[in-house]
């Protein structure tokens, strides 16, 4: 009988093997080695309609496979075993293409510039210390506040009232969820059009500009607006008195405001409000256009998942429309909010291309993920870039915690 | 629902969607007008003021589009998108869905530490292990000095994007479809057990069948990330153009530091957002949908 | 279905990998900065059209926006470019010395005839140790003001010889209402890069002149030297004096310096320019609006930059270099095509129709076949330099990454911004981050 079990244990303990390398690696190498030998040597429109289809279709005979294998194993053991089969395949590429390259990228924290010397904690140091470093760090600390709160705020706001809507709620819905559908690329590219700036005798435009110029006279009494070409002859608008426009993505703080022209960052209480960081706030907000939809269809699905019966009681007992939604609807979403805040929070640590597209950095208004390319593209340092890299790791590591918590709450109800 | 008039028929609950919406299409449309203005125009006068004047009907052009279009080989930079997109999106659809019906359906030892594993590899910056994982598809891995995976050189073919988007995008699809499968009446899944069902059987006959929409939504989501992508792709088709993709092609047209182009910029990408818009619309109900099933917990 | 799985691994194992050996037909990658779709991307991929039509070698040029960090990872990966040409020969020795490329004497290069042919000073830009890597490829003129002739006349302006004659008539420009410069230097993640253009221009014509500008570049003397200071000071006169610049001093670091230039090709109500002197490289007229780039060398041309207090002819420029990243025999035969004397032939009578100004480094180079005459001066002025050895490369590219492409940037950006008040902080600064 003991013999037995121990047989029956080392079966399982080689089907797990399998589930977990052998059968990943094979679905891994031989669609690699198909697919390279192919490359060269089918026409292009075949490759192309092979690749759909084969690529695609490949990964069942993956989980065929194994589940045959499984089906050689003692009764008693196959929950598990299903369970390693289930779960191996992800495991095995997580561990390939994720784990394994981040344990070299913390190895590599530790080393100097090309990794050939141990340097020990001196490129950590540099990170707290350099004051560009230090200014990525606080506008990594901005953006995340900025966009899982402002996100999260109107995307509740939106989708809580677009719910009780009789019609028209699909496209309140779909055009705040539009911007979900447009590569980071080109929304800020439409944003760089409403915040361009031309040197004042050119026309304006940004609209941001445009507006900034619009109104108020000019020392003659003129009114001001935006410069025009109009059939070939250029016609000024902005003289001397009138508003002058401004590189809006250059602002790293308001001097350049009228309320705070005279304000200088030591001698007032105003001083906090003087550094605020404009260009930041204003590439922060195109994050916030483009992932509001996402949070709003969220909740919106959690909302509308809220039992009527439960909110129409509240209605009758006569409760508020506030209190409904805090005691009634907001525990429903509640850990709704927690994945939206999770997601959101992922997306803006790996956030790169807004920043590379607009202003790539200059003008303090760096991003961990930008910075960390640049340490590794442009000034050559592996140390460095790893370094900046696992503080990005380490930034998520809170929301991981309240990701475990909520997960053991979830088994407890 | 037929209720009376509530507080949610109101105008300001009504104003308050409307200034929202307008605020978000805003952008757009400034965006959108430039892309038919002639080159000159948009400079010489703001496409505002160009609206105000009536001018923006004189000036209305097709010739920014039919430049980005036809003075460039646009069609091979879509199929190629194609090739790269649809295996991108399955694969790691298929790997998270099964993850997923073991971690919400099946009680295996070291479920948890699983689990904490997949959400850990979430946060993993894309940019850390980008370099790492090229380096694993052309020179393989070696491990305390055994060779586990051989010298493969793969970049520059599709497969090596496949595998990229596979695990960038797996961590995220795991987390949702498990969420939403603990959503999924655990009784249903529980009888057919009873049954006799197999979790293989169970699996595709309930648990997908189920969570098609959840599948459906996160297909969504994945399609318009490696769509819109263009860092992955560039670094792992390499940099022959033959194998260039939508949105590098695009990116190379529109973020070029050629002076003001505007109105090549703003063609350019509009003509890259037209895929993922008509994906997003005829996906939409699916989507939706999926979401709302999925959030059916307590 | 194992079964099956197993077969198919050993169909695809038994494929084998068969190549045929002639060069025709072999591809050769060649990978750089500057966008494929771009003016110049399609310059360079003309000059092989050629070249393809006479050995067979497939010759595709790629450029990438995002040049330098898709290079790194295809190095990293095992996996790069034949070839690759970088902006900065600074990086062409910082590669080098990483071991990731090829000397040229390896590829079966003539290095006495590619010294005499390129100037040895060029040719030093990207050896290591005394061994050659880069190859020299195209070079600009940086020691140039943009203007127009016919602006200058009407109000009976002269050309100016000297920074005083210079600031004089910026300030007369002033005086009667008008801007004298236009000046931008936004970049895209190189913001800065101008200003360490103009601080160059006038180190090379104040204090030693070239001998304190090579002790400058190679850190012989300190950053915040008085000599540096001064320099700085120089430049601050044109940032910082009111009504010099367009927009004000804040406009400077706002404007894309590939728009710098905009205004003065516009006139106002009273038919005057917005501004009346650009100093940017020869490659700028590739950033001009279209009718603008058709008056090039008759409505705009351009002067030398002025003499400061040590006259000199010494003519600052830039350029971009190649180097060879996988040896074969394609690769070789396409090196020897990029050094001899009609490999710009192409480029230079503009058979692409981008209207292209690059110029050949190659001093043999018949200078007559540039389609822009105002691009033939500019070549004669910089074969004369090179023969002559005044011809000095861009310092910041040949500092160190750190400064060259860090700090330097940064801090000028800053030093515009900030304000004359600033110069000393600013020198500091970068002092203290070389490394």
């Amino acid at each position: 009988m003991s013999i037995k079990s121990d047989s029956n244990k080392l079966l399982s303990f080689g089907v797990r093997i399998i589930a977990f390398s052998v059968f990943p690696m094979i679905w891994f190498l031989s669609q690699a080695i198909l697919f390279r030998e192919i490359t060269n040597r089918i026409p292009r429109a075949l490759l192309i309609f092979l690749a759909i289809t084969i690529g695609s279709s490949f990964i069942f005979f993956l989980y065929a496979g194994m589940n045959k294998i499984i089906s050689y194993a003692p009764k008693s053991y196959q929950e598990g075993l299903y369970g390693a089969m289930f779960v191996g395949p992800a495991i095995f590429l997580l561990g390939l293409f994720l784990f394994y390259p981040a344990i070299r990228t913390i190895y590599l924290s530790f080393r100097d510039k090309w990794g050939e010397n141990s340097v020990g904690l001196d490129n950590y140091v540099w990170a707290f210390s350099d004051k560009i470093m230090q200014i990525t760090i606080r506008n990594q600390f901005i953006w995340l506040v900025g966009v899982v709160t402002l996100a999260i705020m109107i995307g509740l706001i939106v989708a809580y009232v677009s719910d009780k809507l009789q019609k028209g709620e699909a496209v309140f819905k779909s055009i705040i969820f539009l911007p979900m559908a447009i590569s980071g690329v080109g929304s800020s590219a439409i944003f760089k059009f409403i915040y361009a700036y031309r040197p004042p005798p050119l026309t304006q435009i940004g609209f941001l500009n445009g507006l900034r110029v619009t109104g108020g006279n000019d020392d003659m009494g003129n009114p001001c607006k935006n410069n025009i070409i109009e059939n070939g002859r250029k016609i000024d608008y902005v003289n001397d008195g009138c508003t002058q426009p401004i590189g809006w993505l250059q602002q790293r703080d308001l001097t350049k405001f009228t309320s705070f022209e005279n304000v200088t960052p030591d001698d007032s209480f105003f001083s906090w409000l003087v550094n605020f960081p404009l260009n930041t706030i204003l590439l922060m907000i195109i994050m916030v256009w483009m992932y509001t939809g996402f949070a709003m269809i969220v909740f919106s699905a959690a909302i509308k998942a809220v039992p009527t019966e439960i909110t129409e009681a509240g209605r009758i007992d006569g409760a508020s429309e506030a209190r409904i939604f805090l005691s009634v609807i907001m525990p429903y979403v509640k850990s709704t909010i927690v994945v939206v805040a999770t997601y959101l929070t992922v997306t803006v640590l790996k956030a790169y291309d807004i920043v590379f597209v607009t202003t790539r950095g200059d003008f303090e208004t760096n991003l961990l993920a930008v910075k960390m390319m640049d340490e590794f593209s442009k000034f050559l340092h592996f140390g460095r870039a790893s370094t900046v890299s696992i503080l990005i790791f380490i930034s998520v590591v809170p929301i991981i915690v309240l990701n475990v918590f909520r997960n053991k709450e979830d088994e407890a109800l | 629902m037929n209720y009376t008039q509530k507080w949610y028929d109101k105008p300001i609950s009504k104003l308050i969607l409307i200034s929202i919406s307008l605020t978000w299409m805003f952008p757009y449309i400034g965006f959108l007008l430039s892309s038919f203005r002639e080159p000159d125009a948009i400079k010489q006068a703001a496409w505002w003021t160009s609206i105000f004047s009536g001018q923006i009907f004189t000036e209305f052009t097709f010739e920014n589009y039919t430049e980005i279009l036809f003075a460039e080989d646009l069609s091979r930079s879509f199929f190629n998108s194609f090739a790269v997109v649809i295996p991108s999106t399955i694969i790691p659809i298929t790997i998270a869905a099964f993850a997923a019906y073991a971690f919400a359906f099946i009680d295996f030892k070291g479920k948890d530490l699983a689990f904490l594993f997949v959400i850990a590899m979430m946060i993993v910056p894309l940019q850390m292990s980008l370099i790492p994982l090229v380096s694993i598809m052309n020179k393989g891995a070696i491990l305390f000095g055994l060779p586990i995976i051989p010298e493969l050189k793969i970049t520059g073919t599709f497969v090596s994007v496949w595998f990229a988007h596979t695990g960038f995008g797996l961590p995220l699809a795991t987390f949702l479809l498990r969420d939403f499968m603990m959503g999924l009446p655990r009784s249903v899944i529980e009888s057919a057990k009873i049954d006799g069902a197999s979790h293989l059987t169970t699996f595709y006959r309930l648990a997908l069948p189920l969570s098609f929409a959840g599948v459906a939504a996160f297909a969504t989501f994945q399609f318009l990330w490696v769509y819109n992508d263009f860092l992955v792709a560039n670094v792992f088709l390499g940099i022959n153009p033959r194998n260039q993709v939508i949105t590098s092609h695009v990116a190379q047209l529109t973020v070029g530091n050629y002076g003001e182009a505007w109105h090549l910029r703003t063609a350019g990408a509009v003509v890259s957002m037209v895929v993922p818009l008509i994906v997003f619309f005829s996906l939409q109900r699916f989507f939706i949908r999926g979401l709302i099933g999925g959030a059916v917990k307590g | 279905m194992r079964k099956s799985l197993i077969g198919l691994l050993l169909i695809l194992s038994m494929v084998a990998v068969a190549c045929g050996n002639s060069l025709e037909g072999q591809e050769v990658i060649y990978f750089g900065a500057p966008a494929t779709d771009g003016p110049d991307g399609q310059a360079i991929q003309s000059s092989f059209d050629q070249f393809t039509e006479d050995t067979g070698i497939i010759v595709t040029y790629v450029g990438s926006e995002n040049f330098e960090s898709e290079l790194l990872a295809q190095i990293e990966a095992g996996n790069p470019p034949n070839i690759a040409l970088w902006p900065q020969p600074g990086t062409v020795r910082a590669q080098a010395e990483a071991g990731n490329l090829i000397p040229l004497e390896d590829l079966g290069v003539d290095l006495e005839e590619y010294r005499s042919n390129f100037s040895p000073y060029l040719v030093g830009l990207g050896e290591v140790d005394g061994v050659p890597y880069g190859g020299a490829h195209a070079v600009n003129l940086k020691s140039i003001v943009w203007y127009q002739p016919a602006e200058f006349d009407s109000r009976g302006y002269a050309i100016p010889d000297t920074w005083d004659e210079m600031i004089a008539l910026a300030d007369q420009i002033v005086a009667e209402g008008m801007t004298p410069f236009c000046f931008g230097m936004y970049s895209n993640g190189a913001t800065g890069w101008l200003a360490t253009d103009w601080m160059e221009d006038i180190m090379l014509r104040t204090g030693n002149g070239t001998t304190s500008y090579d002790q400058w570049v190679n850190h012989e003397i300190p950053f915040n030297d008085p000599i540096v200071k001064n320099a700085a000071t120089y430049l601050s006169q044109i940032m910082h004096t009111d009504g010099y610049v367009v927009g004000g001093s804040d406009a400077i670091v706002s404007t894309f310096f590939g728009d710098a230039q905009n205004p003065m090709f516009e006139r106002d109500g009273n038919g005057n320019p917005g501004c009346f002197m650009h100093r940017q490289a020869s490659f700028i007229p590739g950033f001009w609006p279209e009718d603008a780039k058709e008056g090039l060398g008759t409505e705009t041309t351009f002067f030398p930059f002025p003499d400061m207090e040590v006259p000199s002819d010494t003519v600052l420029g830039a350029g971009d270099m190649w180097a060879v990243l996988v040896n074969d025999e394609a690769t070789q035969a396409v090196v020897d095509f990029m050094l001899s004397e009609n490999y710009f032939d192409a480029i230079a009578s503009d058979v692409a129709g981008t209207g292209s100004t690059r110029i050949s480094a190659h001093i043999g180079f018949d200078t007559s076949k540039y389609w822009s005459p105002t691009t033939q001066k500019q070549a004669d002025f910089l074969k004369a330099a090179l023969a002559a050895n005044v011809f000095r490369f861009d310092g910041s590219d040949n500092m160190p990454p750190e400064v060259g492409s860090g700090s330097f940037w940064s801090e000028m950006t800053e030093l515009a911004v900030q304000g004359p008040g600033y110069i000393d902080t600013a020198l500091d600064t970068i002092e203290k981050s070389w490394p």
